[in-house]
């Protein structure tokens, strides 16, 4: 199985709306692209509707055994945690909440493993309470990634995003919009 | 617009400002008082878009959403929180996964009516029967 490109953007309180200004104006990606915002079961379809009507690319609610694809929107929906199989397959598991949260931010970004060949893993923190993320920043970036967190003045809740941050293991730390052209230009010319 | 909105402030100024906004809009609004009051609403068939302040007294906006959720009125509704600080609060440990969204007092009323307008479209959507695993 080939990997594909991967961006994994986590995001609590705030989300749909930097998610909306992140996906605006966003061009297709050689990326498969999985958000998982901290969200009630009930709630998700609507979000994932919502970023859908305003996405270049297909926004989704993730199914337990779908395989990604690249220029695809996956979105955890709430009550499961998501994990990558192979960093090209979703598993959704219930189980406890992780950080008194489910989906799991955290479970999600360490569930990704180190690339074959030249596969880009990218990781995103934006708003939010808490500090669900901040290990799974850490574990992108360890394996190579490239890790970005929403900065203070654009985020509803400074929280995830300091976390994220305070490790020392974000490469970039900006707006939605800035977020979204840093990413356009580092998947540019990297589909397979 | 058909969704509904509830603001929740035991601050009749700001209940009266926003009533004021919104209706200009030709947005429907309810006022509560008090998070009871709220409850009171939402057991009585309100659906929508929950502006709700954090500092209120007897039940705070925190507690209110404890209540909401224990009594099963969460679904159908977004909460947003009305808020002086944008700072983390750890009160909303456990229950940040209801709270949509934060306002800031004093709100800008443009970016306050953009943010309704959208989480109300997004409260239209309808279930496409996803299957959970």
């Amino acid at each position: 199985m080939i990997h594909p490109n991967i961006v994994m953007i986590g995001v609590s309180t705030g989300g749909p709306i930097a998610l909306r200004k992140l996906f605006s104006d966003l061009p297709p990606l050689n990326a498969a692209v999985i958000i998982v915002l901290h969200i009630p079961q009930g709630m998700d379809f609507r979000i994932a509707k919502g970023l859908d009507a305003v996405s270049s690319m297909p926004v989704t609610l993730a199914e337990d055994g779908e395989y990604l694809r690249e220029r695809h929107v996956y979105l955890a929906p709430g009550g499961f945690h998501l994990m990558l199989e192979g960093n090209s397959r979703i598993i959704l598991q219930e189980g406890p909440r992780i950080n008194f949260v489910q989906p799991s931010v955290d479970v999600a970004m360490k569930s990704v493993i180190k690339p074959l060949k030249n596969a880009k893993i990218i990781g995103v923190i934006l708003t939010g309470m808490g500090k669900d993320g901040a290990s799974g920043i850490e574990h992108i970036k360890a394996l190579g990634g490239i890790t970005f967190a929403q900065d203070k003045e654009s985020s509803a809740i400074y929280g995830m995003p300091k976390a994220a941050a305070d490790t020392g293991a974000v490469d970039f730390e900006c707006a939605p919009h800035k977020i979204r052209k840093k990413i356009a230009e580092l998947l540019e010319g990297s589909g397979k | 617009m058909e969704t509904k909105v509830m603001i929740v402030d035991d601050n009749e100024y700001i209940r009266e400002s926003v009533e004021i906004l919104l209706q200009t809009e030709g947005i429907q609004i309810v006022s509560s008082a008090s998070g009871n009051e709220c409850l009171d609403q939402l057991e009585t068939g309100f659906r929508g878009v929950l502006l709700m302040d954090i500092m209120m007294p007897i039940m705070d906006g925190w507690d209110t959403i404890r209540q909401i959720v224990k009594r099963g009125l969460y679904e159908g509704n977004i909460i947003l929180m009305l808020t002086a600080k944008r700072e983390p609060d750890e009160k909303m440990e456990g229950i940040q996964t209801y709270v949509t969204d934060y306002v800031t007092k004093p709100f800008n009323p443009m970016e306050l009516l953009d943010m309704i307008k959208y989480y109300a479209t997004i409260l239209k959507n309808e279930n496409p029967c996803h299957d959970s695993p």
